[in-house]
């Protein structure tokens, strides 16, 4: 007989309430372990995502919110509000490249997918995109349309395909190579003819510009809002900006499993607490065999904390599981919208794994402290006289 | 060696619940010699598991001293006295002396886990002290699947398991019917002739009879 062998026969004891006590805290770290990866996740994709966007500056109507400049990240409908005339003023200053975005939103067999109005010469040359099948666009009017590689994998999509968007027919030119960016799950189709498939006159959601001397990015935010009556941004602030959202929203998420753990802490608490009240007697032979008052502090303590041992690797593996499985369905939401194909598997690291282990075992080791204190202080005529 | 392994000085115990103050033990003066068998008898109520609790090291007096070889116990710490438990002291109750949700064997060896007896020889040992108490076939089995006297032949095997000098014994035949009864007696006068000190509370006028010091407790003090 060992210590740990006597704990492990004692837990399993009463085996309803072990497995609803393991439940509690395997369910808390699962839920921890599921927010905080969906959350590194979201956080990693919005550098990412940031990074392909390619222009150093982003121009925006004036009063947009941090809502809207996330949705320039992630590909989604954004109101149309900068009529054409300001892109060629802001096209018109020396030193920099302006490329226009119209975003919208169709369907393909009931999935949402974002159509983008580009000036498709402009675009290719900003991008640097190439044609992995068909061609390129090719005129401003031709009711044509050039679809990412994911969604032509996504939809069996092949050039000469035709795709109805809004009601009306356009056929697949040709599909892009893979860039790793959201440009995969997207359709491309000339300004103008989005501009007048969606109704919006000659305006345009947002502009990219790219500017070629990086150092003197201040001095040409300046001499856009001086041309023009628009807003600015640095792709530095708005990456700072949604990032500061995205980070509003994984610690709420995070406080929300920090509830879920604190309630698995007393139920390990109720728990433990119950236990020695029934095992009084028991803890009195103890004594009377030799047992000191620490050792029945250490095999209550060594009891609960078992609970967080194996809650947390069930709990981690649970969470883990759970991410990759809900991370499309979330992804709808706009705010989780970057784990759109994004690559799960590089936000489940190690660190988090263990961090998260060693979180459920000092969690359920602190719930144990009462409760073991307690009972090494029974006196051992105290428990034997328990009836 | 001192002959007298265990004197009491002028023991006094009281409790304090509430308004009233109990006295269980007023004044109890003993001394059992090595090798003894000594009964203590005496009425329902008037102190007997008190005493035996004082002189196991289980409780501590309020006033007076417990002597084991010459030593006061009182003055021991809590881990000292679970330690003087653990090697030199061995208990049986009358009821619920086994940890419920262990085998036989795992009961006798987890006393000898507290004494630190590596796990290879505690195996042994058990095994050993099934035996020694007739029970060689039950090595296997759950308190719940024995009769009252096997679960106390069973203590009997753990109180001997880290051989100490002294077993304690509080009524333990008081939950039995009268076959169980003399095969516990019998594995107890047993270890007598095999040099172990025993002290035994009873009832039981048979062993009252055999032993060799009989120390009746009335109201809290030794009447002889
Ligand atoms: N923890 C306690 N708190 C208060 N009173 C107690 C406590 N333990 C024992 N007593 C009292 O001390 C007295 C002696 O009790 P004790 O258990 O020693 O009697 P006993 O001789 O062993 O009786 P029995 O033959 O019924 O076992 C009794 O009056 C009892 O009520
Ligand atoms: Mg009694």
């Amino acid at each position: 007989m060992n210590i740990p062998k006597l704990v492990i026969k004692n837990i399993t004891r009463k085996k309803g309430r072990f497995v609803f006590t393991l439940l509690g805290i395997t369910i808390g770290i699962a839920s921890f372990v599921t927010l905080l990866s969906l959350g590194g996740g979201l956080k990693n994709e919005v550098k990412k995502q940031a990074s392909e966007l390619g222009a150093n500056l982003i121009v925006t109507p004036k009063g947009w919110c941090a809502y809207e400049q996330i949705s320039v990240l992630t590909g989604e409908q954004l109101p149309e509000a900068i009529p054409f005339d300001e892109v060629k003023k802001i096209s018109a200053i020396k030193g920099l490249t302006a490329v226009p975005y119209l975003t919208e939103r169709t369907a393909i067999k009931n999935n949402p997918v974002p159509v983008i109005g580009i000036l498709y010469e402009e675009m290719k040359a900003f991008k640097g995109w190439e044609i992995e099948k068909g061609d390129y666009l090719s005129s401003q009017d031709e009711k044509a349309v050039i679809v990412g590689s994911g969604i032509a994998q996504q939809f069996k999509l092949n050039p000469m395909d035709m795709l109805t968007i809004r009601g009306e027919g356009f056929h697949v030119k040709g599909i892009l190579k893979e860039t790793g960016s959201k440009d995969d799950i997207a359709i491309f189709m000339p300004l103008s003819a989005a501009q007048k498939l969606y109704g919006v006159g000659d305006k345009v959601s947002f502009i990219a510009v790219k500017v070629d001397d990086i150092s003197k990015t201040d001095e040409y935010i300046l001499k856009i809002q001086e041309t023009s009556n628009v807003a600015v941004v640095s792709d530095k602030q708005l990456l700072k900006s949604v990032l500061s959202i995205v980070g509003t929203v994984s610690i709420t998420l995070q406080l929300i499993a920090a509830v879920a753990i604190l309630a698995a802490a007393f139920g390990i608490i109720n728990t433990m607490m119950t236990a020695i009240s029934e095992r009084r007697r028991e803890i009195g032979i103890l004594q009377a065999i030799g047992a000191k008052q620490r050792t029945i502090f250490g095999i209550f303590l060594l009891e609960s904390g078992f609970y967080g041992i194996l809650g947390g690797f069930i709990g981690v593996a649970g969470g883990l599981v759970f991410s990759s499985l809900s991370a499309p369905y979330i992804s709808q939401n706009e705010f989780t919208a970057f784990l759109k194909g994004s690559d799960l598997a590089a936000a489940l690291d190690l660190r988090l794994v263990i961090g998260s282990i060693l979180f459920s075992f000092f969690v359920s080791i602190v719930s144990g402290l009462y409760p073991a204190w307690k009972a090494s202080r029974l006196t051992p005529v105290e428990a034997i006289s328990y009836e | 060696m001192n002959d007298i392994i265990v004197r009491t000085e002028n023991l006094i115990k009281t409790y304090n619940t509430g308004k009233v103050k109990i006295f269980a033990l007023r004044g109890i003066n003993l001394e059992i010699p090595r090798g003894s068998f000594s009964c203590i008898i005496g009425p329902s109520g008037h102190g007997k598991s008190t005493l035996m609790h004082l002189i196991g090291g289980l409780d501590k007096p309020t006033e007076g001293s417990v002597f084991i070889d010459g030593l006061d116990i009182t003055g021991l710490s809590n881990s000292g006295l679970s330690e003087l438990r653990a090697k030199r002291i061995g208990f049986v109750f009358q009821f619920f002396n086994l940890l419920q949700n262990l085998t036989s064997e795992e009961n006798v060896e987890t006393a000898m886990m507290f004494s630190k007896t590596p796990e290879k020889t505690q195996k042994e040992k058990a095994k050993e002290l099934l035996s020694l108490v007739g029970l060689s076939d039950k090595f296997n089995a759950k308190p719940s699947e024995l009769s009252g006297g096997q679960q106390q032949r069973i203590a009997i095997a753990r109180a001997l398991a880290n051989d100490p000098e002294m077993l304690l014994m509080d009524e333990p035949t008081g939950n039995l019917d009268s076959e169980s009864e003399t095969e516990v007696l019998s594995q107890i006068f047993k270890l007598h002739k095999r040099g172990k000190t025993i002290i035994i509370v009873t009832h039981n006028s048979e062993i009252a009879r055999k032993a060799e010091i009989v120390c009746k407790i009335k109201d809290g003090r030794v009447d002889k």
